[in-house]
């Protein structure tokens, strides 16, 4: 799963701009460009010595260092991500047992040799 | 069959992916962490992700969880060897106690940087990137 995705399917997070400042908030809206909207927002300045509190707030994605995301999202992406492929399947009529895998691609083994076998990530 | 793979972002970091990576960043942070993903900017997703700080011969480690680096701040990243990580010749302690050194580590090096900007800039000539008098 890309990252991106990741994070448009993150809810609370804590994020670090460039200049050190750090924002703690719920998720609103996130693009491509990573730029983000936050409600309920926690900002804390470089130094850690002074706290504001907003109702809302934009940050441009180019300003992020990094983000912090709860661990849980990463089991929750991959279950949403299982069953959206489930009810594909399901859609298209179904394969039979063993329907998956005819390129080799997802579910195949983890190190199969460099490059067989490996499609995004581990075929999350 | 490596060359099958281009050397791209992508075709650099597919071996890369499930294994633990040290990153450090354009701040000098040093995470640690196992790589589950990323994207054509080098986006990195760390799983389990710590920091750790070291001054003279300790470290110690801050636990950050799930970590989403935006590419642009990685300087490097290299695969860390699980045979070799406890064999390092360095000694853990709280993070606590360790961190009041290393802030003022940075503090000193902010200072010595700000000091060889001065001498540069204003003695020997030099130009900031982009500022009057950089053509280039």
């Amino acid at each position: 799963m890309l990252p991106l995705s990741l994070l448009n399917a993150a809810q609370k997070q804590a994020y670090e701009l460039k200049n050190g400042e750090t924002f703690n908030g719920h998720l609103v809206q996130c693009d491509n460009f990573m730029n983000i909207t936050l409600r309920e927002v926690y900002q804390t300045s470089a130094e850690g010595d002074r706290f504001w509190k907003l109702k809302e707030c934009y940050i441009r994605g180019s300003t992020i260092k990094y983000l912090r995301v709860p661990d849980q999202l990463l089991d929750a992406v991959k279950e949403e991500q299982n069953r959206a492929r489930e009810a594909g399947r399901n859609a298209r009529g179904g394969h039979g047992p063993g329907g998956r895998g005819v390129r080799g691609g997802r579910g195949g083994p983890m190190r199969g040799g460099p490059g067989v076998g490996r499609g995004r990530g581990r075929g999350a | 069959m490596d060359s099958l793979i281009p050397f791209t972002t992508s075709g650099a970091l597919v071996d890369c992916v499930d294994r633990k990576m040290l990153v450090i960043l354009r701040d000098g942070r040093k995470l640690h962490g196992v790589l589950r993903s990323y994207d054509q900017f080098a986006n990195l997703v760390l799983e389990n992700c710590y920091e750790r700080i070291y001054h003279q011969n300790l470290f110690a480690e801050r636990n950050h969880g799930l970590f989403l680096i935006r590419g642009e701040n990685v300087v490097l990243m290299g695969e860390i060897d699980l045979d070799k990580e406890d064999d390092v010749p360095l000694k853990q302690v709280e993070y606590h106690l360790l961190e009041p050194y290393h802030l003022k580590e940075l503090d000193d090096k902010k200072i010595r940087e700000e000091a060889k900007a001065h001498t540069l800039l204003h003695t020997k000539g030099f130009s900031k990137e982009g500022g009057e008098g950089d053509g280039y």
